[in-house]
Parts: structure tokens; C-alpha cells; sequence
């Protein structure tokens, strides 16, 4: 809680005075900001929903920040706050599923293969820029992730992109935990360099298999001593509480999402076989920039991918890739996202969705998705956020024109019903930001070549 | 482009086609087809002159690697004999110029076995020059020529103050020469923070560790090269007596850009070293185009006065935390505005590729750039500022057969091409990354 006043302003005060003992997050990230208008309603535009089609001259109706209403028609109140889109777009929030923004540089904690207890969170910076420059290109929840220098890294954080309030106002609010994993050239190369293991790809999937090994004894000896404690065992010694096992525990007990930062199409086959042995799902595989080769064999698996629109021959790993990857593993039945991995390519994943219409043909409806309902899904907050229906949250783009053209602009992004951009103010176009932005401390890529 | 250049480039042409009628079965090397000396007539689309407008049912005719006939399609012969490509709903327009690649000097970033970008033990390498490096059978090649890329610059990596001089290259040939359109066609030259070889206060340092050392570093360069000029005149005067100096290799390829004989590529990102730069410019009478300007939004209007052309590009990079989000974006018509003769360039490709160029000239449109202008950019102007104009980078009769067809907008990342033109040659529309798609596009259409 680093900053107080916008605390104070933004109504988190309760946290202070009721908050003894309750997780800070579920108090505060819960809160409504009471600047937010109670009706918005956006008429007179191409409302594209994602889930059921394009509306000509529709309107979306956000009641309490919550979507109340889309169609040609809303029953709004008159006192909405309305405003006319008449010529404009409007679409759901872009979410970012793959993304090391605002973590400083922070992202890799390179010191052991496998560190399953770092809490992105404890990284996260509010205030840097990249959260800024990412709102401005319409995106309104992201993924933040642990980098891909270990096969088993940290457990993520998901944000909503309400720049300006407090760390723990931009959290997404009960969003399901997600635990990062990576094989191939990263952790290969971090170790490696080091003549530590893992330095080959033997090595980077025995590093995972031993950490569930060790993960199953842990879970073992709390197992049997909670058998003891059960029949009344008074002289029962509880283990020793282990975070990094806990955390493995939790992954095999299916309480964390595993994201896996993995290239080739051999690599998904092995993770699949992995997760099938110690019985965990995979959510999905990120970059996956070579599951055309094998969607047929993944699709029935139900793990999604976060991949690249064009993004190729970077490292060897990526030599195979083609822009087609994405809408030829949709083709297959994969769940397909796009994704960042970048401060600099969130800023117009609209841009990157449009590609696929390029490359693939892809409907706009199917394109838009991989940015919006799709990536939502990955972080599986797809019941909250992703789609433009009634129920879910009010978090909208009006652009001033299709935002699958190069030529889109975002006008306005609300999130939760609340304005938190508008690029007609001058300024940054920012409505609860005021002060110094932090710089990001890196370009927010754990994957450029030789970088992490 | 020289005379003699031009005359290779014939040369090579006719090598081709000799070839061609000997294996037209075999798969020639880097994708290039069998050429052909053919008239080809692309006829029935929507023109993009760059030059003289838009004609909305247009025809090009292409024969022996020349345009020989742009106009309406109503007054525009198509040539007996002539192969027709029919363009009707398409939008053609002059192949695509990327002012700053490395295209050749790299193939897989990681890799530095494969790496030929920059030598980095000193500052000043004008002495290097990319065409020893170029790699014409680079995969990248071909992948990019099929978003409508036919010719770029290709310079080495900013990681000197002077790291060696740029070719300009056609995106199609059998081999190195048949892609070289003119070599050592311009000096690199980098003022910028990153140049700096990072003090070391606990150890030995290397100079220079400043943006003093860099200034200074360069001038004495510039200063060397004129004391060598004058001492090998001397020396080379009947009466000399005496030995003849050797010659050093470094100084005498400083000397055309001394003479003004040929442009540096001069690059800087914040305001004040552009102002630096240019006073060295200015001290050694350098015939400038600048590079970058990313931060310089406060000095426009005396980049402006300079008189110069401008390469902008990537205009992705970042904004500072005090500036608005589309600070950058904004700068190329903030630019052009100001008189600035512009051209953006995908400034290396980044991890997408030069592929992405239309697009990055599309996003200058959408911050305030006019579209004939934006197009001017990646075509005409960047041709023009490297001296290439007459040769490339519009529609006009007697210009290079460097012609696109795609199916809407060339600027909007949703549209396809269709077809390139380079040299007069429909080129394979195939690369590394087309063959993977259709080996592996069984799997994906089995299903409905």
C-alpha cells in the first residue's frame, strides 16, 4: 500500500480501520471507484460483442460497472451519462495474456530452475509507464508472468489496467492463480552458461519431473501426519511448511493455472506427457509458435495457446515460425490467443489481431477474439471480462474506427464503467493518473534472442 | 544508380534467363524463378502512382525489367504478345523501400556464429563495408519480398560512431551481385548515448566512455582523413622524394563523404544530440540524411531548417514517462509538416521483420501523416534521398519493374498481396515460411 492519499481518494479507507487480519487484495481490489458515473451509455455505434456478432448503430449500456445492455436498443435510465459513438467502434477491453510489464526488472528470479513461490505481485510497479502507454492502446486486464529462465518460475499476477489508483485496486479482483513454466532455449542457455543443469532439454524436463517428485514426498508427509492428528495422535509432528513445495503441491492438487513458455512442437508433446504423469492440466502453451505442426494433437487436450501474430527467427527455437501459426491451430480446434510479451507490441494488439485476417483469413469476430474473449479464457476470467454481454464487467474500447485497421486510434477505455482514458484530453488523456511515471526497466520481453 | 549498375543489373538478367532455359524444371537457389523476358501487362487495377496520382482502372505494362506504359486502362495499349495479369479489384503500387535493414548481415539474432551486424572493437569501421557480409541467401529475403519489401538499405548495427558503409539491394537475385544495386551507397554514422563503451571505475576503461570522447573521436577521424588526403597529394606529385605513405584503408573510405560525393546516415535520438551531430556535420561539410530524431519533438523546426532528409523509424519506440503516448507515433507528420522530406523504415525489423514497414507508415497515417505522404515514404522518397529516384519508388515509365498487386490497401495490416513484380519477373510467391505453411496445411483443412 504505497500510496496513501490515492487510497484515501478512491475509497480503500476501510482497509485501515476493518482490515486487521483480511487479505488486503480482496478488500481493496473489490472496491468501486465512486468516481465512476452509475449509467454509461455508449450509443450510434458498430458494437462488435465477440460472442454474438457486430451490431450496426448499437449501444452498450454499463449499470454499477457492470454491462447492463447491448443491442440496437438499452433500456438505460435517462440520467445515463451517454455518449454518441456515431461513426465509431466499440468493442471489450483488450487483454494481454502474456505480458512482463510494470515488473521492473524484476521478472526472472534466475538463481534456480525451479522458485514456484515468487509472487509476481511483490514486483509490480503501478506506476510504470508501460501500463500507461498499454491503456492508451485499449488494453484493460493483463497476465503479468514470471520470466522464462526457469523451468518452474513464479506464480503471476492479473491486473486490471485502472491506471492511476493504488497497487491493490488494480488487481483483478478473485482471479484464478497462474504458475509460469518454460523448457527449451532460456533455461537451457541461464544454466547452461553456468555448467548447471539444466543445459539441455533432458535436463530442463528431469529438472520438472524431480520438483514433482519432491512435491509428492512433501504432500506424502502431510498426508500421513494429518492421518495421525485424524485418528489422535497427540504426539504428531507436523513438516515443516515449505513455500516452494506448497506451491508445486498446489500445482498438482490443480489449484494453479500452468502457463508454459514453450516453442516446438516436440516440447508441447512432452509437456502434455508431464502434466498426464503428475496428473495437472496445462492452461496453456505461450509462443507455442509451432503448434500448426501438431494442433491435431493438442486440440483434444483443451490447452489453449498464447502465441505471436509474426514474430519469427529471434533464436532457433523460433526459426520454424509462420504468421499463419495462429488461425491453422484455431483451424485444428485449438484456443488460440495473441498476446504481447512486449511493452512495445501491447500497445496495438489490434494491430496483431488485423494480421490474421492477413494471414489465414481470419473472420474479424474470430480475430478480435484471440485479443479479447480467448485471452481472457488463458487467464480464466473469461465469466468477468472479454466480451461485450450482459453480466460482465464494463470494460470497454471506443476506437474511432474498425481496430482491426491499421488506422485505429482508441478514443476512450472505461473499465469497471469507470473513464480511464480519453485521448481528446490533453495531456497523457489520463483521468486518475496524475504525477511521475516510473520508466520501465526493460522492454517487458523476457524472450528478445539473448535477452530473458 | 550508377551507369554500370544499371548495366549489371541487364547483365544479370540475361544470365538468368539463359539459365532458365536450360533447367526450367529445377528449383533455382533463393527462390528465384526462371526469368523470362516477357511483356507482362498488370491490367484492370487500382494504380498507385506515388507521382501523378490515383487511376482508379489502370494498367502497367513491364517489359525487359522496365514499367514502359502506365496509364488508364481505356488509353493504355496493352502489347501484342503480352502476358496479361488482371488486377481488376486489386490495387497495385511501386515495390516497397525500407530505408534501415540488416537483412543479410543476420539470420537467426541469437546465433552470433551467424551475426555479421557490427564490428565493435572500435568506433570508427568506415573501413567495413556491408557488402562484404551481405548473405543474398538469406531466408529472411524472401519472407519479407512477399509483403511487397522489393528493395532496402542495408546498414550495419548501431554499435560505433561510424560502423561501416550501407548497400542499397534489389530483394531478388541468384546470387549476391544480382541483388546488389549499389554498395558502399552511403556512411553510417551513430551519435547516441549506447555508443558509449561504459566506464569502468574499477578497472581499466576503454575511451571513449562520454558523449565528449564520441564528439571528439569523430571529429579527430575527420581530421585524420584530411591530413592523409593532403600528405598522399603531396606525395603524389613527380617531384615527391621521400617513401610513399602506405595507405590506410580506414581514412581513404572517409574521403567521398568528405567531398560531400555521397550521404552519412546520421543517427540520433535525443534533441540535443542532433544538434551536436549536426555541428560536426556542419564542420566537415557532410552531405546528411538523419536518423531516428525519436526525442527530439523539441528541436523540429530546426531539424527543419537544416535542410535534410529524415529517416524516421521504428516509430514503436517508446515514448519518454513524460510524453504522451503517441508522442513518437506523431512524429512523422509532425515532420512533414514542417517541410521535412521523410521516409520510414522498420529501423532493422525488430522480431516481426521488415514485413511489418507498411504498416509502421500506416500508423503514422492514423497519428496525423497524410496517406499520399505516408506511401511517399516507404517508396519514392527513401529512393530519392539515396539517390536511387530516377531508378525506383513510383509508377513512371522508364523506372525499374518493381510493381506490387495486393488486395486492398497496401498500408492496412488485413490486406494481402497477391503478387510481386522485381525486375520485371513475377517472383515466386514462396518462402521459407509458405513452404512450411502448405506442408503442414493438410492437418489444418481436414476439418471443416
Amino acid at each position: 500500500m504505497a500510496n496513501f492519499s490515492s487510497v484515501l481518494r478512491h475509497g480503500c479507507a476501510p482497509l485501515f480501520l476493518i482490515g486487521i487480519g483480511a487479505t488486503p487484495t480482496s478488500l481493496c481490489a473489490q472496491s468501486t471507484p465512486s468516481s465512476a458515473p452509475t449509467d454509461v451509455v455508449i450509443r450510434n455505434a458498430t458494437v462488435m460483442t465477440v460472442t454474438h456478432g457486430t451490431i450496426e448503430h448499437g449501444s452498450v449500456w454499463i449499470h454499477n460497472g457492470k454491462i447492463a445492455g447491448v443491442g440496437a436498443t438499452v433500456d438505460a435510465p435517462s440520467d445515463a451519462k451517454t455518449i454518441d459513438a456515431a461513426g465509431k467502434f466499440v468493442t471489450p477491453g483488450i487483454i494481454d495474456p502474456h505480458s512482463h510489464s510494470a515488473l521492473g526488472d524484476d521478472i526472472n528470479e534466475a538463481t534456480s530452475p525451479v522458485t514456484p513461490s515468487m509472487m509476481m505481485i511483490d514486483a509490480f510497479d503501478n506506476r510504470d509507464k508501460a501500463l500507461y502507454q498499454a491503456l492508451a492502446g485499449g488494453v484493460t486486464t493483463e497476465l503479468l508472468l514470471h520470466g522464462s529462465a526457469n523451468m518452474i518460475g513464479g506464480q503471476a499476477v492479473v491486473i486490471k489496467n485502472k491506471f492511476g489508483l493504488s497497487r491493490d485496486e488494480m488487481l483483478f479482483p478473485n482471479a484464478p492463480r497462474s504458475i509460469k513454466f518454460a523448457s527449451g532455449e532460456n533455461p537451457k542457455r541461464v544454466y547452461g552458461r553456468r555448467n548447471e543443469v539444466p543445459s539441455t532439454r533432458m535436463g530442463n524436463f528431469e529438472v520438472m519431473r524431480q520438483a514433482f517428485e519432491d512435491a509428492k514426498a512433501y504432500m506424502a508427509s502431510w498426508d500421513a501426519y494429518n492421518v495421525k492428528v485424524a485418528k489422535g495422535d497427540k504426539d504428531a509432528t507436523a513438516p515443516k511448511k515449505d513455500l516452494k513445495l506448497e506451491a508445486l503441491a498446489d500445482v498438482l492438487r490443480g489449484k494453479l493455472y500452468v502457463q508454459i513458455h514453450c516453442y516446438r512442437a516436440d516440447e508441447f508433446l512432452t509437456e502434455e506427457a508431464i502434466a498426464k504423469e503428475y496428473g495437472y492440466k496445462i492452461r496453456a502453451f505461450h509462443h507455442a509458435l509451432e503448434m500448426y505442426k501438431v494442433g491435431d494433437k493438442i486440440a483434444p487436450t483443451g490447452t489453449g495457446i498464447a502465441t505471436f501474430a509474426d514474430w519469427w527467427g529471434f533464436k532457433d527455437e523460433a526459426w520454424d515460425a509462420i504468421p499463419w501459426n495462429a488461425v491453422m491451430s484455431m483451424r485444428e480446434g485449438v484456443r488460440v490467443a495473441l498476446k504481447s510479451d512486449s511493452n512495445d507490441y501491447v500497445r496495438r494488439l489490434n494491430q496483431e489481431a488485423g494480421k490474421m485476417v492477413h494471414y489465414g483469413g481470419a473472420t474479424e469476430e474470430e480475430a478480435l477474439r484471440m485479443i479479447t474473449l480467448n485471452a481472457a479464457w488463458i487467464i480464466g476470467v473469461d465469466d468477468h471480462v472479454g466480451s461485450l454481454d450482459v453480466g460482465k464487467d464494463g470494460d470497454v474500447v471506443i476506437w474511432n474506427m474498425d481496430p482491426l485497421s491499421t488506422y485505429a486510434r482508441v478514443d476512450k477505455v472505461y473499465i469497471d464503467g469507470d473513464l480511464f482514458f480519453d485521448s481528446a484530453l490533453p495531456g497523457f488523456g489520463t483521468t486518475h493518473f496524475s504525477g511521475a511515471m516510473h520508466d520501465a526497466a526493460s522492454e517487458g520481453s523476457d524472450d528478445e534472442g539473448d535477452e530473458l | 544508380m550508377k551507369p554500370g549498375i544499371l548495366i549489371a543489373g541487364l547483365a544479370w538478367a540475361a544470365l538468368v534467363q539463359g539459365y532458365g532455359q536450360a533447367q526450367t524444371e529445377k528449383a533455382a537457389p533463393n527462390d528465384t524463378a526462371p526469368a523470362q523476358a516477357k511483356t507482362i501487362a498488370i491490367v484492370g487495377g487500382k494504380l498507385l502512382t506515388v507521382t501523378h496520382g490515383t487511376i482508379e482502372d489502370g494498367t502497367v505494362v513491364l517489359s525487359d525489367g522496365k514499367i514502359v506504359a502506365v496509364g488508364p486502362a481505356k488509353s493504355t495499349k496493352v502489347p501484342v504478345g503480352a502476358e496479361v495479369f488482371d488486377a481488376k479489384g486489386m490495387t497495385v503500387y511501386p515495390g516497397l523501400f525500407d530505408a534501415e535493414t540488416h537483412l543479410g548481415l543476420t539470420e537467426v539474432a541469437s546465433d552470433q556464429n551467424n551475426n555479421d551486424l557490427a564490428e565493435t572493437a572500435d568506433e570508427v569501421e568506415a573501413q567495413m563495408h556491408v557488402e562484404d557480409a551481405f548473405h543474398a541467401e538469406t531466408v529472411r529475403i524472401p519472407v519479407e519480398r512477399l509483403n511487397g519489401i522489393t528493395n532496402a538499405i542495408v546498414a550495419p548495427a548501431s554499435e560505433d560512431s561510424i560502423p561501416g558503409q550501407d548497400a542499397a539491394i534489389q530483394l531478388y537475385g541468384r546470387d549476391r551481385d544480382g541483388m546488389m544495386l549499389q554498395a558502399d551507397i552511403a556512411l553510417a554514422m551513430n551519435f547516441e548515448g549506447s555508443v558509449r563503451r561504459r566506464a569502468n571505475f574499477n578497472g581499466p576503461s576503454k575511451f571513449p566512455t562520454t558523449r565528449m570522447g564520441l564528439a571528439s573521436q569523430i571529429r579527430q577521424a575527420f581530421l585524420d582523413a584530411q591530413a592523409y588526403e593532403a600528405e598522399r597529394a603531396a606525395t603524389a606529385k613527380p617531384d615527391h622524394k621521400g617513401p610513399i605513405p602506405k595507405r590506410d584503408l580506414k581514412l581513404e573510405a572517409l574521403l567521398p563523404y568528405l567531398h560531400g560525393e555521397k550521404p552519412v546516415v546520421l543517427a540520433a535520438y535525443e534533441g540535443y544530440e542532433v544538434e551536436v551531430a549536426m555541428s560536426i556535420a556542419k564542420e566537415f561539410h557532410l552531405k546528411v540524411i538523419l536518423n531516428h530524431v525519436t526525442h527530439a519533438q523539441d528541436v523540429l523546426d530546426e531539424i527543419a531548417s537544416y535542410h535534410v532528409p529524415v529517416i524516421v523509424g521504428p516509430i514503436y519506440d517508446f515514448p519518454r514517462p513524460d510524453e504522451r503516448y503517441d508522442a513518437v507515433y506523431s512524429l512523422p507528420a509532425e515532420l512533414q509538416k514542417r517541410g521535412v522530406k521523410i521516409a520510414i523504415s522498420s529501423s532493422g525489423g525488430g522480431e516481426g521483420g521488415s514485413r511489418n514497414l507498411p504498416y509502421a507508415a500506416g500508423y503514422a497515417v492514423a497519428y496525423g501523416l497524410p496517406y499520399e505522404e505516408a506511401l511517399k515514404a516507404i517508396t519514392l522518397n527513401p529512393a530519392e534521398i539515396f539517390g536511387l529516384g530516377d531508378k525506383l519508388g513510383s509508377l513512371d515509365v522508364g523506372k525499374t519493374a518493381n510493381v506490387v498487386v495486393a488486395n486492398g490497401d497496401p498500408l492496412d495490416v488485413r490486406t494481402s498481396v497477391k503478387q510481386v513484380f522485381i525486375d520485371g519477373n513475377a517472383i515466386p510467391m514462396v518462402s521459407r515460411q509458405t513452404k512450411l505453411r502448405d506442408e503442414y496445411m493438410p492437418l489444418a483443412t481436414k476439418k471443416p
